[in-house]
């Protein structure tokens, strides 16, 4: 846990704890200041914000706001539709991260827990799929489904819900993997079947991996920019698409600080999000090791 | 195996008694037909295939024809457009900027994570604060991560100026050229975060005693690193520094979010890659304009496929060179198969 042992420091002169000291404090200047560089741009988004249309364009550099302008805020939520974005994206999000749980749980248990020819080729050949870079598939994906009419629809996010994500599906075989396998074998004996062990016995058991996964798929699909900008039209499309071209006035220029005010709603749910689901992923992280 | 003969052979036990002593039978799911497993599988199989293989598939296809998007009359032009491609420059160059951007991001942003790790891996004040702080940035979407990056970078606004103003430095239009390049750089290097979590719960596993004896042994903090921590966390680097190496290559919403708008500000449409800086002007951005800025859907499927071909042949190299550096505690093929 820890790399200042308590044994060593025990021996050392009176002269070496002040010299500990001392690099001590220099660690936590540099960290802080570090620190302070890691939050600027974040915190600059919101002070930008807060400046009001003039006094963010203007060149007279100051920190803080000399007027704190909280109105952009509002006037944020209503320059684009921002509540039919947010539903949008809400909609999108929610049914591709559902989608996704479920398919990948259910690829997850047949690799945890059932045999067949291949099975291990099977997973191999899954994991090496991550490394083919999405972007590969999403463009020529895009030129088919224009042909099939799947354009400016949801559909596309609903087949790649049910497609299963080789990620998740790692997750969810980790953790069925780790599950005592007395637990099905009496079932069994009773004759119950795999998908009824998988529901009803399985999946309760995992349910910090189920809040990973849907959090993961969620805010994946929250944060997506290029799959919606080529897929969906205007009025269809996420709340992050909408805003990156849609806070402009009537005389076609940028109204920048009314953006960077939108851009703190549409961060902060995803920092809540993690917020909340931080232990559970990193804790899946952790036990899942990484190590195939 | 040998174990259940070796015992019925020792004592001359029934077999069904000398499989209980030795503990429960382990093949037992040999009772269980495999359409089970393979129906389970499914949605990964009939999924991968149809939305992963078939499009690549198809863009080979297409990387042969001349097909615009929209005509009907379109003809196969066999080899024509990779013809093209090598004689291209601006594929070379958008080529090399790419490479260059992988071969800044992926070293300075893994040794990062590493070092923050290392650092936050000891028990300090606010650390939770400060691994929330380093952490944060990783999970802000791309299309916030741009704007904040150029409201900072921004020639006459931007934080950056105003501070380097203070010091009586003039004023920089770091979002054009040739700063372009060094904006994107940061902004990927501003999310080292993941990585960090990732080495945190790597270091976590590392058994104190090991630390101790070896310390108790004389071995010094740096040697300690050396020698123990990254052996013991080479599996997560390695899986860092694949990840890394994808998420570099294939960047293009970074580029596309950063260029400046037609109109001068921050926001504004970006359907179209030819703001993009020379300096930001990387591989996929290429790809993405000769898809949707110059139609030229058989052109731009053999610029993937290029690609494509690049990171296989790379990542075989990394996963080749794995065998040589990454050490894994126990034996992968373990476990209960």
């Amino acid at each position: 846990m820890t790399s200042t042992d308590p044994a060593r420091r025990s021996v050392l002169s009176r002269r070496d704890q002040l010299a500990a000291r001392r690099s001590r404090v220099l660690m936590y200047g540099a960290l802080a200041l570090l620190a302070a560089l890691f939050m600027a741009p974040l915190a600059w988004n919101v002070l930008y914000a807060l400046k009001g249309r003039a006094e963010s364009a203007s060149t007279d550099f100051h920190v803080l706001p000399q007027h704190w302008a909280w109105g952009d805020f509002k006037l944020s939520l209503t320059m684009i539709d921002f509540g039919r974005y947010t539903l949008n994206t809400v909609i999108l999000a929610g049914t591709f991260a559902i989608l996704v749980t479920a398919s990948s749980s259910i690829v997850g248990f047949g690799f945890a827990r059932l045999r067949g020819k291949g099975r291990r080729s099977l997973f191999t050949l899954m994991l090496a799929t991550t490394m083919v870079p999405q972007i590969l598939t999403v463009i020529p994906t895009y030129v088919m489904f224009t042909k099939f009419h799947l354009l400016d629809t949801y559909w596309p996010w609903v087949l790649w819900g049910l497609a299963a994500s080789p990620f998740h599906v790692f997750l969810f075989r980790q953790a069925f993997a780790s599950l005592p396998r007395e637990l099905e074998e009496a079932a069994l004996l009773d004759g119950v079947g795999y998908f009824r062990i998988y529901w009803q016995m399985f999946m309760p058991l995992v349910k910090p991996v189920i809040a990973t996964s849907i959090v993961l798929g969620f805010t994946y699909v929250w944060g997506d920019f290029i799959t919606p900008a080529i897929f969906l039209s205007d009025d269809k499309t996420t709340l992050g698409v909408a805003m990156s071209a849609g806070y402009v006035d009537g005389q076609g220029i940028n109204m920048t600080n009314v953006l960077a005010a939108g851009t703190v709603f549409y961060v902060l749910p995803v920092l809540v999000l993690f917020f909340f689901a931080q232990r559970s992923f990193t804790r899946g992280i952790a036990t899942t090791g990484l190590k195939g | 195996m040998s174990l259940l003969t070796s015992t019925r052979g020792r004592r001359g036990l029934p077999a069904a008694a000398a499989a209980a002593a030795a503990g429960p039978p382990r093949r037992r799911w040999r009772r269980y037909p495999a359409w089970k497993f393979y129906a389970f599988v499914s949605p990964w199989v009939i999924g991968c295939t149809l939305l992963t293989a078939v499009p690549i598939v198809y863009a080979l296809g297409l990387s042969f024809t001349d097909y615009d998007g929209m005509s009907s009359n379109w003809s196969w032009v066999g080899f024509a457009n990779y013809t093209a491609a090598f004689h291209d420059d601006t594929m070379w160059s958008s080529l090399l900027q790419t490479g260059l951007y992988a071969l800044l991001v992926v070293p300075l942003s893994l040794a990062g994570g590493l070092g923050l790790a290392v650092l936050l891996n000891q028990r300090l004040r606010a650390v939770g604060v400060l691994r929330t702080i380093f952490y944060l940035p990783s999970i802000v979407p791309v299309v916030a991560t741009a704007l904040m990056f150029k409201l900072i970078f921004d020639r006459d606004t931007g934080l950056v100026n105003g501070v380097l103003g203070w010091f009586g430095i003039p004023a920089t239009a770091w979002l054009n050229d040739p700063t372009s390049f060094l904006v994107l750089v940061l902004l990927a290097l501003w999310g080292m975060g993941g990585g960090m979590v990732i080495f945190l719960a790597g270091l976590q596993g590392i058994p104190a005693e090991l630390m101790e004896s070896a310390s108790v042994d004389g071995a010094g903090a740096l040697r300690r690193f050396w020698h123990i921590t990254l052996p013991m966390l080479s599996p997560m680097i390695f899986f860092q520094l694949v990840l890394t190496l994808i998420t570099t290559l294939q960047a293009l919403s970074q580029p596309l979010l950063l260029a400046p708008s037609s109109n001068g500000g921050a926001g504004g449409g970006v359907t179209d890659a030819t703001h993009v800086q020379q300096g930001d002007y990387l591989y996929m951005v290429n790809v993405y304009a000769q898809f949707f800025n110059y139609q030229k859907y058989g052109y731009g499927a053999a610029l993937l496929w290029i690609l494509f071909v690049v990171i296989l042949a790379i990542t075989v190299l990394v996963l080749r060179s794995g065998s040589f550096w990454v050490y894994y505690e126990v034996d992968q093929d373990g476990g209960e198969e």
